[in-house]
């Protein structure tokens, strides 16, 4: 550490000024506008009746469920096959590079590139995987119903983000030393057991860290569903990311949009602060 | 002779052992090898896809229709295409070159200098980057609009810009450390100000971590949907993503095989520059998640 003067200042000031323009002022603007209501480019007080509003109306627990129900699935399964695949790269066998790479491209593309991919693979009467995985679920046109249509929506977001999960499980394997898994097999133990007994109990924080970092994506998932279902059909994607920016963006309902904004924001900071926690007392010590 | 034949049995124990570790390593290899061909099976059947006629995407033999260039040139002398393309870059690059610059003075303020206020001002940095930049989207749109800035360049690139920086300036504080103090101090002992000793002597030899901090936030930038998506309404002013998204609402169950080259050609930036540059992503990638 060197000496004091303006000149540290001066060096954080640019990324200050940026920050606070672009991620500080907006977010609290954000709790301005939601308790303000906007008709023809007037703007009203009106207190707490937007969250009033949201939490009366049935389409926002809809939504909230829909978030649920899509987070539930896609961290659950996204985790058990991210740790399979972790557990087999972490051998280090030949060609570990080549099948990283392999499996980190979808990782690597957007949320549109991936829509697209994914609705053109379910379209009916064309796609691929349509054709494909429909005989198994009663013939059904996947994209045309309710939870073929939230199935495929999960499915993409496993395989853009199953890369990053494994990633980060195969960084906490990596750390346990292979002197305990020898202590382990002299003492006799399986590979089942040794599993058990010795992987999972060290991986624990890091897969806690893992679930609440998937957790915070999922809440704020949009462009898929925007591209593969765009809500539909009906709301039966309409989760509540989807649901915020139909309201505010195409509804121009700024008031009531930014007050979701709001209690998303909350639902973001809670789990956050767990994250932070949990990075502060297992991870680190 | 007995201890001549004893060791036997336990040589011959080793190598059936070995030779069954070596059978499941074999059998895992192809495991492997099926889960990631699966795995990028989407990608290879799009860009077989993108050369095969339009009506041809229907056919399950990948090389029906033969080797068509047609939805390529079309695309290329589509001037709403290119002009998009030139929007994502143009965005994509400010974003990134701002990015990699504030982060870069910030991050060596931060590695460098024990000043008051330091752990606050980190915390803050920190605490940014955990903030979702979807919420501050309805605030971000009404701001612009009531300022008349949506449909710029500017106001992507300031955007694009703080996206990165809290994190930028996390990489760099770290690339920075590890970088010996003594090289500035004989620069100062040789009359340069902190300034010249930061400008001249450690961003030359800090091109590595600036690189990385660069390429990966102009991928991200390039893969923005939802920011392009809310703040540019104008054909002419969208990015390739949004125009993608656009393009996706007018030609699926039309002409798939046209939409699918125009997301293959999109999708190829990021593709070649994560193999180009693997282990920056990777890194950043785990730095960003477990030590933020």
């Amino acid at each position: 550490m060197r000496q004091k003067t303006i000149f540290p200042y001066l060096l954080i000031l640019p990324a200050l000024l940026i920050i606070c323009l672009v991620s500080l002022y907006p977010a609290l603007y954000s709790i301005f506008l939601s308790v303000n209501t906007f008709r023809r480019g007037e703007r009203v007080f009106v207190g707490t009746r937007n969250f009033e509003q949201i939490l009366a109306s049935a389409n926002f627990w809809d939504s909230l469920r829909l978030t649920a129900i899509y987070g539930v699935l896609f961290v659950l399964l996204t985790m058990i096959f991210a740790f399979i695949l972790a557990v087999m790269l972490n051998r280090r066998l030949n060609y570990t590079g080549l099948f990283m790479t392999m499996i980190f491209v979808p990782w690597i593309l957007s949320e549109v590139v991936t829509g697209v991919i994914f609705r053109w693979l379910f379209l009916p009467g064309y796609g691929l995987l349509q054709d494909l995985l429909s005989p198994l679920f009663g013939d059904i046109a996947f994209l045309g119903h309710p939870q073929g249509a939230m199935g495929v929506v999960i499915g993409a977001t496993i395989w853009r983000t199953l890369a990053f999960a494994m990633l980060l499980i195969l960084a906490g394997l990596q750390t346990i030393p292979g002197e305990v898994y020898e202590a382990g097999a002299i003492d006799g133990a399986n590979g089942w057991q040794s599993f058990w007994s010795i992987t999972w109990p060290l991986v624990r924080p890091t897969t806690l860290v893992i679930v609440l970092l998937l957790t915070l994506q999922a809440i704020n998932a949009t462009g898929l569903f925007l591209s593969i279902t765009n809500g539909g059909p009906g709301r039966a994607t309409e989760v509540l990311s989807v649901s915020m920016y139909r309201e505010a963006i195409v509804f121009f309902n700024f008031g009531y949009g930014a007050a979701l904004a709001v209690l998303m924001l909350l639902i973001n900071i809670v789990l956050a602060a767990i994250y932070i926690r949990t990075m502060r007392s297992e991870v680190v010590a | 002779m007995t201890t001549l034949t004893q060791p036997r049995p336990v040589a011959a124990q080793r190598s059936s052992r070995f030779s069954r570790k070596q059978r499941i390593d074999t059998l895992l290899i192809i495991v492997l090898a099926i889960i990631s061909l699966i795995v990028i099976f989407p990608v290879v059947y799009a860009i077989f896809t993108s050369f095969r006629p339009r009506g041809f995407g229907l056919s399950r033999d990948l090389f029906a229709g033969g080797f068509y260039l047609g939805h390529y040139e079309q695309l290329f002398s589509t001037i709403r295409f290119v002009r998009q393309i030139f929007n994502s870059l143009v965005m994509s690059l400010g974003g990134a070159v701002v990015t990699t610059v504030v982060a870069a003075m910030a991050g060596y303020s931060f590695a460098r200098f024990n000043f008051r206020g330091r752990t606050l001002l980190l915390a803050l940095f920190l605490g940014v980057l955990m903030l979702p930049g979807l919420t501050n989207l309805i605030p971000l749109y009404k701001i612009a609009s009531d300022l008349q800035l949506r449909d710029t360049y500017a106001i992507m690139i300031i955007i694009y810009a703080a996206y990165g920086v809290p994190f930028g300036t996390w990489v760099m504080m770290g690339f920075f450390k590890s970088i010996p103090v003594a090289l500035e101090e004989a620069a100062e002992v040789d009359g340069a100000t902190p300034f010249q000793a930061f400008w001249r002597v450690v961003l030359p030899i800090s091109a590595p971590g600036l690189i990385a901090v660069f390429i990966t936030n102009f991928v991200y930038n390039w893969n923005d949907f939802l920011t392009a998506l809310v703040m540019l309404s104008s054909t002419a002013m969208k990015t390739a993503m949004v125009g993608l998204f656009d393009f996706q609402n007018q030609l699926t169950g039309n002409n798939n095989e046209l939409l699918i080259a125009a997301c293959v050609l999109i999708m190829l930036p990021g593709i070649i520059l994560f193999i180009l540059f693997r282990n920056a992503f990777l890194r950043g990638m785990l730095e960003g998640a477990l030590k933020g």
